[in-house]
């Protein structure tokens, strides 16, 4: 096949406007820090500040003013990992993990490996500091542990028993959390540990709490997730 | 300015996926898929919603396209002419 046939009008085209957004996504990134002017979120982050004192307004929403919604968003992805289980678990022998047996691969992944756990971590315990929290650090967890999957293969396995158990103790942990708001403040999911200075790592009161129970149990869950549909029939 | 760069990723996602939709090759599809995400990506951090951008940039431009690889493995790779 000569270097003709394959590169085709649309290859060229989408390459272009792929390449494009790139740039412009490096480019705003880096201007980013230095020319973006807070407009409206400046009193939003005022009011937020003075009642619950974290820096990041989303955190407190999610899991402060609108905790209860959190907790039903959780108990939503506990149901689909329910499923997923009770349909694919049967077909869990037949099958195998897709993986390319790689050495580049298998040596990039295990220094890529404690990097991306560690981001995740970050992201989770800085939840109410900075973008990001609970769900999207056990998102990155999850994909560390898909990056591991890939590399591979069934060299890597993990126990669904400890997942779940792991799982659910978060998930138990959550609502403990709650209701001992509820015991304490009168409110399901109340505050009732001093909260600290605004954008210290040791403040927020219970939000920084909940925020890493959830991102146990979202990490746990879409790991078990992907490890149950990337499994395919036979390996190359 | 900012405003040229936000309708430049509306046209370039509007081109990507029709791209999306009309390529036979169904593989290819999923790596557009993969681009029609990184430009959300940059419209949500716009938009003053990092959260979101970080979930995209995660679960839309990730995990979600290996899942369809992965299905696309089992199945037939170019989709039937009509």
């Amino acid at each position: 096949m000569s270097i003709k046939q394959k590169i085709s009008i649309q290859t060229i085209s989408v390459s272009f406007v792929v390449s494009i957004m790139i740039i412009i996504l490096l480019g705003i990134l880096l201007n980013f820090t230095t020319q973006f002017q807070p407009t409206l979120g400046s009193d939003l982050l005022a009011i937020n500040a003075n009642s619950t004192e974290t820096a990041n307004a989303v955190t407190s929403v999610v899991t402060y003013f609108r905790g209860f919604d959190t907790l039903g968003e959780v108990t939503i992805l506990f149901l689909s990992i329910f499923g997923v289980s009770l349909g694919l678990e049967g077909f869990k022998e037949k099958l195998n993990i897709f993986s390319y047996q790689n050495t580049l691969l298998k040596i990039g992944v295990d220094t890529l490996f404690p990097i991306i756990i560690l981001f995740g971590i970050y992201v989770i315990v800085h939840g109410h500091l900075s973008p990001g929290g609970g769900f999207q650090g056990g998102v990155i967890i999850a994909s560390g542990f898909l990056l591991m999957f890939l590399a591979k293969g069934d060299d890597f396995s993990i126990n669904h028993k400890i997942l779940e158990l792991v799982e659910s103790l978060s998930g138990a942990g959550f609502i403990l959390i709650a209701l001992l708001g509820l015991l304490v403040t009168d409110r399901f999911l109340g505050n009732f540990i001093p909260i600290g200075e605004v954008g210290e790592l040791f403040s927020g009161g219970i939000i920084p709490l909940i925020y890493i129970f959830v991102g146990i149990k979202v990490s746990a869950e879409i790991t078990a997730l992907l490890e149950y549909f990337i499994r395919i029939k036979d390996v190359r | 300015m900012i405003g040229l760069i936000i309708l430049a990723i509306f046209v370039s996602m509007i081109i990507l996926a029709i791209f999306i939709i009309f390529n036979r090759d169904l593989p290819h599809s999923v790596i557009l898929f993969m681009g029609f995400g990184l430009g959300s990506v940059v419209l949500f951090f716009l938009f003053s919603a990092p959260d979101v951008a970080l979930t995209e940039a995660v679960i839309g431009t990730g995990a979600s396209s290996v899942v369809l690889l992965v299905t696309l493995l089992q199945v037939r790779r170019k989709e039937r002419k009509r």
